[in-house]
């Protein structure tokens, strides 16, 4: 922003003396428009020219009008030249009308587009207020209906596939050991061909077949929902009305199977787990609740189902309650800089998603369209605003045509067991190994995400402590502890620092930990939480003969 | 029957709000610091309008900064706008236009301008009379720079301003201020039904105009009979103000010399002499807000009930993309739309809660003693619920403030009351005046302190710029760019002010209090600390202080020792010495310790407490540390103090208070304590020389004729000695009997049963050498005994003294 204007005045103050005929004259040159105290101003004078007290009255007088008269015609000065200006034309009247309407049209209610609510908006007040009543149930029941429906369908669609593939597969197999009896080389190519084929009309086929179902589920449930509301509204039911679960689809009980190897993944490795309650900041302290845990990242997505796969559970309550509230829980993962869902931990992150229907927010595929589109536009804004930076790195990182390291980009989730928004952070394979300090980029984009994190009401934040998702050999103790104690210290850094404007609204932090880690090393990098953050005294109650109530 | 309390009380409280425009992406400043929020800056200057107090300017109350860089603003808002106001007649009008320049002039003494002047932002109340209203918004938001909206109705605004993005002078008011009143004069909206793109195209026609621009706006809107009837001197007012040239556009002042005012003036100079004594007893708009929040008002739950602050969820405003350098993209964010929108609360909930008491409670008599006795009832019946529950209750506050506010005004004849009165607690409102009365501040303040020169750089500048952005930035207050330039002003008036002192860093945690509370009075500020800094710090901030420091510390050590042994044996056994973690304590005065809320409730006793007060906080605070630190080691301890835990404060305060009546005023004797006239024949040994403080022989005797039964002396001289006269009561225990080295209190025989058993008895040592008074001193501290202490100058100083009291013990 340009300096204030302003002109530099001469003042000039004119005193008698007693013992002489002379006049002295002082000259003084004043700022104008004079920010600060004339008095004080006065004071400075008189000392500074040692100046005899009597003159103290009407020195001040006179700098008082001085000031004022000056300030005036400094003031009548700028707005005249504007005005001779634009009575000869050199000013644009017309765009400057433009300018202004557009200021006024983006910036006021008075003028601008009266905007009503959004839909988006509209139903997430609908939701909110329908989970937050004895609509719940019926909601979450519905919910998980939708939900297995879409499951089954995609486990068939998965079933049929595999049945393929392995006819495929045989028929290959087959085909190439014959290939000197019957078949030519010409007819195997033929043949995979026709492979190729049927197998894209068959995953056409389910695809298609499950977005169909999506979308009339979509459908069928934003509209139930808001009829829900208003009969709600007019009938101040204490009971809901019955769920929208037409029997469009037949249920199968007992058909979940897909989740047992899953828990049999799980049960390998013990669940490490132990919890703080610190207070960071010097003087005003912030409580936080800090956990730090084994796990596997996509455990906070995915929804476990429950024996009997009929009733939703319990961690979708909580997800659906938080949704549209001020306490939502936030997950990082580590991410390529292919926002796509062909490779790595987005893809699976994207089967998981798509096991049921996104109700909310658009499907993930759009989602990540959508920022594929901004990272367009991200580039071009870099590109645009470094030019000038001469350093290699930046050099490097601003010619580049996709995400950097410690660019994050953002999802949103209704359908996922423990999450509703996923920071994905761009990280690069040489973070798995080698020794990073705290300016480095992943840092520095955990930094945003935190930033985002307070000032979008993100109260549960979960963070890959070591930014690693799976341990692998070389991965030493001494490496570990490092690692974590630099990730410790940086995060109780950034939340002092959010904290210092007053606004730290984070009041959850999760460590997650790579499942496998060994629980001698879990236990050093529980231990170092509470000597880097500071631990709340516990309360002590002390046995004494007359009764203490517990003070905060 | 009298009225009650609130009964025809029509001021209101208005409320609106706005967003400041966040920062674009990831910025510094030039101290390579994160740039404060907008929001924040925007808070910290808004603090002066508090101050404005005119007739016809509505008071601001409040400024609350919420979440996602929302600004609510609280003000008076009485009566109704002039937009709803039809057909005036032309005294009216007259009148409307005198008192709003009035107001404008005010505001150009202040140096405000308006620039968002409106028929919407002038109210005219009950009686008729004009209430600026929102004339702080251009002020408030640094010119509109930190805001992303315009300020300022098109069709009222000055045509310049639309030229250019310089900063408006006062003139551009009286430009608003003309195009009102040419609408009332008109009796109807000039250009009515106009597009927003056409009016400005309007506006800035009349930059083309060769004729007078009011005829030319009556042509345009045909109504040139109406201004044709329009007297000339109104005419001429109008055209006063609707001049092209600033130059030759009347300020507000001038505007007021103008005929149709003459008689106005008039009237009021002569009602302003006959009302000096009536409506004395109007409370404050201030002190009904703050009573009125405290009785359950939440203007933000009003803005939310009006739809004003919407709430969105926020999962559905999260950007799609956060780059490294911190910019976002896909942003939804539709927020930040200015809605000048205000809404008006009524005190119904202040007037239900305080419906029973009656109007004259608003203004009690005072007995001769400054005394109400009403109060006293009050208090007594209080005093026994926590401070917490006292200062949210509304009537109590009430009571409360109507007393204050009488003693305030009357200070310093009241001194001795307010003293008496803050024993009791201080309500909030009045906590920076009552400070200010505790600390003796009186006299032209503000004169001294304009006097002082804050501008000149020093050498010290520097470390103060590097420590304000340090200091207590969790508060909004202290963190904005005003509370900076306050803060830095203050600190640089003590240096300059205190040539034989130096800044010790610290100095900006010490001055924080007393900038919050007085934040828009930095010369009760500065009296403040200038008169707290002798009285708690004397000789602290000396270029040289250490032999000052190590002198209070190792008091602080003989405090310890003297209240609580135990603690003092195990710091003694590893070594962990005050030095180490109490230097900050002492030298901020526990400011560096605790963040704001705590510190006020602190001083709140230490100030009515002596320069000895402080250690017994110190002791406190090690109190609530004490099952840690007696289970820890060294490198624990020093672990402990580097981040200290969260502390009870009302505990500590308690706790402080109680140990400083048990504590006799000799024990905390220093040399370098500023008020010298107990501790004038006093002679200590080197600080450090000595584990165990000492008594004064005037101390004992008090204690001896008070309370008897708190005081176990211990008689070292020999037996003969002993039977030729002691005290009577006292236990002999000659020191060679003594075996130092066996830190058993049971080697010294039943009859020094009572010593093991003390509870909160003093332990006074009398004997003939200082040495082996503190050798034994030494010696029973180690085996546990509570209050030791030995008698400056010994059985010496008793013979000379009280020699009645030695009697033969045989």
């Amino acid at each position: 922003m340009a300096e204030e204007s302003y002109v530099e005045k001469i003042f000039t103050f004119k005193f008698p003396t007693c013992t002489t005929n002379q006049e002295y004259t002082l000259e003084i040159p004043l700022k104008i428009p004079y920010r600060g105290s004339i008095k004080e101003l006065m004071h400075r004078i008189m000392t500074a020219f040692k100046l005899p007290c009597y003159v103290e009255t009407d020195l001040l007088k006179a700098l008082e009008q001085a000031v004022h008269e000056l300030t005036l015609q400094f003031h009548d000065e700028q707005a005249e030249k504007l005005i001779d200006a634009a009575r000869k034309g050199t000013l644009d009247i017309e765009d400057i009308i433009k300018n202004w309407e557009k200021i006024y049209k983006q910036k006021t209610v008075e003028y601008a587009e009266p905007v009503g609510t959004t839909d988006e908006e509209l139903f997430a007040a609908a939701y909110h207020k329908l989970v937050h009543s004895p609509s719940l149930e019926p909601i979450l029941q519905a919910e998980h209906e939708f939900g297995k429906a879409v499951t089954e369908v995609i486990q068939t669609r998965d079933k049929d596939i595999e049945r393929l593939t392995k006819q495929q597969t045989e028929e290959t197999h087959m085909a190439v050991e014959t290939l000197e009896s019957g078949s030519t080389e010409k007819s195997i190519n033929e043949m995979t061909a026709r492979h190729f084929e049927e197998q894209s009309l068959l995953q056409g086929h389910w695809g298609s077949r499950v977005d169909a179902l999506k979308l009339e589920q979509r459908r069928q449930y934003r509209n139930w929902i808001m009829r829900l509301l208003e009969e709600q509204q007019t009938n101040m039911l204490p009971t809901p009305v019955s769920s929208p679960m037409i029997p469009m689809l037949p249920m199968r009980p007992g058909f979940y199977t897909i989740n047992n190897n899953e828990d049999k993944n799980t049960a390998e490795f013990p669940q490490l787990e132990e919890s703080f309650t610190t207070h960071v900041g010097s003087q005003m302290k912030q409580m936080h609740n800090i956990r730090i845990l084994t796990g596997d990242v996509l455990d906070f997505c995915r929804t476990k189902p429950n024996n009997s796969g009929m009733d939703p559970t319990p961690q979708r309550l909580q997800t659906a309650l938080g949704l549209y509230s001020n306490d939502l829980c936030g997950l990082v993962v580590l991410s390529d800089n292919h926002v796509g869902s062909y490779s790595g931990i987005t893809k699976e992150l994207c089967s998981i998603c798509q096991l049921t229907t996104e109700f909310h927010f658009p499907p993930i595929d759009d989602q990540l369209e959508k920022i594929r589109e901004d990272v367009k536009e991200a580039v071009a804004w870099r590109q645009a605003h470094h030019r000038e930076g001469s350093d290699p790195q930046t050099k490097k990182s601003t010619t580049s045509k996709s995400l950097q390291t410690g660019d994050v980009f953002i999802t949103r989730h209704s359908n996922l067991a423990q999450v509703h928004v996923i920071f994905h952070m761009v990280v690069h394979d040489s973070l798995r190994s080698g020794d990073i300090n705290s300016r480095h980029p992943a840092i520095l984009g955990l930094r945003n995400i935190l930033k985002l994190a307070c000032s979008n009401d993100i109260t549960t934040l979960t963070i890959p402590v070591l930014l690693v998702h799976e341990m692998t050999e070389d991965m030493t103790v001494e490496w570990c502890t490092k690692r974590a104690e630099l990730v410790f210290k940086c995060v109780k850094g950034f939340i002092i620092e959010m904290a210092s404007w007053g606004r730290a609204e984070l009041k959850n932090l999760q460590f997650l930990v790579p499942k496998g880690m060994s629980e001698e090393v879990f236990g050093t990098l529980a231990t170092m939480l509470p000597s880097i953050f500071r631990v709340s005294k516990s309360l002590v109650f002390k046995a004494s003969s007359n009764p203490q109530t517990p003070k905060k | 029957m009298c009225p009650t309390l609130l009964e025809n009380e029509d001021r209101c409280l208005g409320g609106m709000t706005f967003f400041a425009q966040s920062h674009p992406i990831e910025l510094c400043g030039s101290n390579g610091l994160p740039l404060t929020p907008n929001s924040i800056t925007i808070y910290g200057r808004s603090q002066f309008l508090k101050t404005i107090n005119h007739p016809n300017l509505s008071t601001y109350l409040d400024i609350i900064r919420s979440k996602h860089e929302r600004t609510i603003v609280v003000a008076e808002y009485s009566g109704e706008s002039l937009t709803n106001k039809k057909n005036l007649s032309l005294d009216s009008i007259v009148k409307i236009a005198y008192q709003s320049l009035l107001a404008l002039q005010h505001m150009n003494d202040v140096g405000l301008v308006h620039r968002h002047l409106s028929p919407d932002n002038i109210l005219i109340t009950k009686e008729g009379n004009v209430q600026l209203y929102n004339y702080g918004l251009y002020y408030m938001t640094n010119g509109g720079k930190n805001v992303s909206f315009p300020i300022g109705y098109p069709k009222y605004t000055a045509p310049e301003v639309f030229l250019g993005t310089k900063v408006s002078g006062i003139k551009v008011d009286s430009w608003s201020l003309g195009i009102i009143i040419a609408e009332c004069l008109l009796n109807q909206p000039i250009w009515p039904g106009v597009k927003l793109a056409q009016c400005l195209r309007k506006v800035l026609s009349l930059l083309h105009s060769e004729t007078m621009i009011f005829e030319r706006l009556a042509r345009e809107n045909n109504c040139y009979d109406t201004y044709q009837a329009v007297p000339q001197e109104l005419r001429d007012l109008v055209d006063s103000c609707l001049q092209i040239y600033p130059s030759k556009r009347k300020t507000p002042a001038e505007l007021l010399q103008l005929p149709p005012f003459a008689e106005l003036l008039k009237k009021d100079a002569k009602e302003r002499e006959e009302n000096l004594y009536k409506n004395v007893i109007v409370r404050k708009m201030d002190e009904l807000y703050y009573l009125w929040q405290l009785a359950g008002g939440d203007i933000t739950m009003e803005l939310k009930k009006q739809g004003m602050v919407r709430s969105r969820p926020p999962i559905l405003s999260i950007p799609n993309l956060i780059i490294l350098i911190g910019q976002m993209f896909g942003r939804r964010d539709t927020a930040g739309l200015l809605d000048l929108r205000v809404v008006k609360v009524p005190l119904d909930t202040l007037r239900q809660r305080l419906s029973h008491i009656p109007y004259t409670a608003n203004y009690p008599r005072l007995t001769s003693q400054m005394h109400v006795q009403a109060q006293d009832d009050l208090t007594d019946a209080a005093s026994q619920l926590p401070l917490i529950i006292r200062e949210r209750d509304t009537e109590y506050q009430f009571y409360r403030i109507v007393l204050y506010d009488r003693l305030l005004q009357i200070y310093p004849i009241t001194r001795e009351a307010i003293i008496r009165e803050a024993h009791k607690d201080i309500p909030p409102p009045v906590r920076g005046a009552v400070w200010a009365a505790l600390l003796g501040i009186k006299g032209d303040i503000q004169k001294r302190y304009d006097m002082i020169d804050k501008e000149t750089p020093t050498h010290t500048d520097r470390q103060i710029e590097v420590d304000i952005p340090r200091c207590h930035q969790y508060s909004e207050l202290l963190s904005s760019g005003a509370g900076h330039e306050r803060l830095q002003r203050l600190l640089k008036a003590w240096v300059r002010d205190n040539p034989y002192y130096v800044y010790w860093q610290g100095l900006d945690s010490l001055t924080a209090p007393f900038l919050y509370l007085n934040f828009n009075d930095e010369a009760r500020a500065f009296a403040c600390l200038s008169a707290f800094i002798p009285k708690y710090l004397h000789k602290f901030f000396l270029k040289d202080n250490s032999a000052v420091i190590q002198e209070y510390l190792s008091k602080f050590s003989q405090i310890i020792a003297f209240h609580d042994p135990q603690l003092a044996n195990h710091l003694k056994s590893i070594s962990f010495v005050p030095e180490l973690f109490a230097i900050p304590w002492f030298l901020t005065m526990f400011s560096h310790v605790f963040p704001l809320h705590k510190i006020l409730h602190l001083w709140d006793k230490l100030l009515l407490g002596d320069s000895s007060f402080p250690l017994l906080v110190g002791l406190a605070i090690l109190k609530q540390l004490r099952d840690s630190l007696l289970t820890s080691d060294f490198n624990e301890c020093i672990l402990l103090f580097s981040d200290l835990p969260e502390v009870d404060i009302e505990l500590c305060v308690k706790d402080s208070m109680a140990m400083y009546q048990k504590t006799p005023g000799s024990i905390t004797y220093r040399r370098h304590q500023f008020d010298q006239s107990k501790a004038m024949h006093w002679t200590e040994p080197e600080p450090g020389t000595e584990r165990m403080p000492r008594i004064s022989i005037d101390d004992l005797l008090n204690l001896l004729e008070n309370t008897p039964d708190q005081v176990i002396i211990v008689d070292i001289r020999n037996n003969i000695q002993f039977e030729r006269g002691a005290v009577r009561g006292s236990i002999n225990i000659p020191f060679t009997s003594v075996q130092l080295s066996q830190t058993d209190i049971n080697t010294l025989g039943p009859h020094a049963q009572p010593l093991a058993d003390n509870k909160d008895s003093i332990v006074v040592i009398i004997g003939p050498h200082d040495q082996n008074n503190a050798l034994f001193a030494d010696f029973l501290v180690s085996c546990g005994v509570m209050g030791v202490c030995s008698l400056q100058g010994g059985i010496y100083a008793l013979r000379s003294k009280a020699a009645r009291i030695l009697v033969p013990t045989r």
